[in-house]
């Protein structure tokens, strides 16, 4: 008896999960089946034929591969310098006493709560002031700048991580720099992967600072997505719906990708820090 | 002051050298911007005039109180992030719940919900486009096989709870710490408290929530900030979206407002005042959060 209720309990259970995920899974399967459609067929639920001019179409009506190009540049200098430099600056709080310490930790927490509009729209101001916007040395400056939860992840993690590591380095003649690099970092590879897929992600999907920073011929693949004209050549009061689609899951791929490349460890990342708020 | 030995200033210099990349670039991208933000928010700064400048006080600030523009998507902003941070919050955690039951193809499900969540906003704004389209979206396609007529999702009638849907769709986005959250009860918890005669419902309410709300604090906190500063998402949810959209009035909210009048009419001080006002709103909803999580927020003796 309690057996059959316990049965029953389990098909429900799966019931209700398979329905949830097919209510998840829906617009972006939607989206990519109707990619694939032909363009000028109407709507329906499956496509007629399998097409793949629509990709063709979406990298070629826009300057997909200029927008590609930036959006590649964006995110290889955030993912590189954030990665390395919120490491260090974890590793300096984790690792160091020094007055003041709490203070600063205390306020790169707060940073967080900051609406970052408020700090980028006059930095933006200034860079227009002295000419370097349409350049990509904004984010080579918030890169090194690291980032605010990053530094808290790392944190968490290198306090996990017992102290004899670091003295025995440090005895056998090692650098402060040279024990996190050769040391800590690669007993925390989970929270590296985890943190180089989370600022790839962001990056990636940026669209307001690119917006401010790059004339629009620079524009990342996300900003320029934004009311990227797929019209037909010779009318473009004809909207190129399907074409869309495709773009839309081309810009999609990568943070999909990453998520694969990165699941491992993005679990375990999540798991040895995250709890400890 | 006590002095300090050598090797305690050694320390101290490491520490120091060491957070110097965010020291500075937080003085140079984060604290001067801010402050300049605020001094040009007390200006008549338009975008050009930069050699006539004036001071004109809190005036700017006054005019966001008077603006109802400013002051309604203001409201109507924290309306929408009352109900999305709640549900969102209720949905990922319901998610942890259902897939912490031992299931088979957990990864798969795990994938399914988390994904969303990190898909890029226009991405997923073209994609709603696609879902909420009036003649040839596919809501409308698939009440159209059950008889029902077409459904304006993205006029003024629906546009707010179209982009309440928008938003819950990435729900998943806290799945993971949940499910770690979940695997982090102690099981001997759960075990005693079926000895004194617990039901499930009762361990759920008594036992898994209390114990993973440190996470949902987070998470609420975090949501509330994210929330409040929808920007893609109105304008993606206008048809033939760009970046000259004028949302719907009911999904003209406070961040598409503030962006509207610096680049679309150069009211630079201004827009700076209303993000200025943001930015203590923010600030104001956190504390209130935080200051009431002792009452709700469990956290286990001996840690802060």
């Amino acid at each position: 008896m309690v057996n059959q209720k316990s049965r029953l309990n389990r098909v429900v259970l799966y019931i209700v999960v398979i329905v949830l995920a097919a209510i998840f899974a829906f617009p972006a399967l939607w989206t990519f089946g109707n990619s694939l459609n032909d363009v000028y067929a109407t709507v329906s639920l499956l496509p007629s034929s399998v097409h793949l001019s629509n990709y063709k179409l979406a990298v070629t009506l826009i300057p997909f591969m200029d927008y590609l190009w930036s959006s590649i540049i964006i995110s290889g200098l955030t993912v590189v310098l954030t990665t390395v430099s919120s490491a260090v600056v974890a590793y300096g709080f984790a690792r160091f006493r020094a007055p003041g310490k709490s203070f600063f930790f205390i306020l790169i927490i707060s940073t967080m709560m900051v609406p970052p509009l408020v700090t980028q729209i006059p930095t933006y101001i200034f860079f227009n002031k002295i000419g370097l916007t349409n350049t990509y040395l904004p984010w080579f400056f918030w890169g090194i700048g690291g980032n605010a939860f990053f530094i808290f992840l790392y944190r968490q993690f290198f306090l996990t991580l017992p102290k004899e590591l670091d003295e025995s380095a440090r005895i056998d003649g090692c650098s402060s720099l040279g024990i996190l690099w050769r040391i800590l970092m690669p007993i925390s590879i989970p929270i590296v992967v985890t943190v180089a897929v989370m600022s790839f992600q962001s990056s990636w999907g940026d669209y307001l600072t690119p917006y401010m920073f790059l004339d629009s011929t620079k524009w990342n693949l996300a900003t320029a997505l934004l009311g990227s004209s797929y019209t037909l050549p010779n009318n473009p009061t004809i909207i190129l719906k399907p074409v869309i689609d495709a773009a839309a899951v081309l810009l999609t791929i990568p943070t999909i990708f990453a998520f694969f490349f990165g699941q491992k460890y993005l679990v375990e990342g999540i798991v040895t820090t995250g709890l400890k708020g | 002051m006590q002095k300090m030995s050598p090797s305690k200033k050694r320390e101290a210099l490491s520490f120091y050298l060491l957070i110097s990349p965010w020291l500075l670039v937080f003085f140079a991208l984060g604290l001067l911007p801010l402050l300049w933000g605020l001094y040009l928010a007390c200006t008549n700064y338009t975008g050009f005039n930069f050699n006539q400048l004036h001071w004109v006080g809190l005036s700017n600030f006054s005019t966001v109180f008077h603006d109802d523009d400013a002051i309604s998507s203001l409201f109507r902003t924290i309306i929408l992030s009352i109900v999305i941070v709640p549900l969102s919050t209720a949905i990922g955690f319901l998610l942890a719940v259902l897939l912490n039951n031992k299931i088979k193809g957990l990864p798969f499900f795990r994938t399914v919900f988390y994904l969303p969540s990190v898909f890029p906003v226009i991405a997923a704004g073209l994609m709603w486009q696609v879902m909420y389209g009036r003649q040839d979206g596919v809501i409308n396609i698939i009440l159209g096989y059950l008889g029902i007529h077409p459904i304006n999702w993205m006029g003024y009638n629906l546009a707010q709870t179209s982009l309440v849907l928008m938003m819950l769709w990435g729900s998943g986005g806290a799945l993971m710490i949940y499910l770690a959250g979940l695997k982090n009860v102690p099981q001997s918890l759960y075990e005693s408290a079926a000895i004194d005669g617990a039901g499930s419902f009762q361990k759920f309410w008594k036992i898994t929530i209390p114990l993973t709300t440190p996470v949902i604090f987070y998470n609420v906190i975090m949501g509330i900030i994210g929330s409040l500063q929808m920007f893609a998402q109105p304008m993606l949810l206008t048809p033939g979206a760009s970046w000259n959209t004028v949302p719907l009035q009911p999904i003209y909210l406070y961040v598409v407002n503030a962006w509207i009048q610096i680049f679309t009419n150069n009211r630079y001080s201004y827009g700076l005042a209303l993000l200025w006002v943001l930015f203590i709103v923010v600030f104001i909803l956190s504390l209130i959060v935080f200051f009431t999580s002792r009452y709700w927020v469990y956290y286990e003796s001996g840690e802060e």
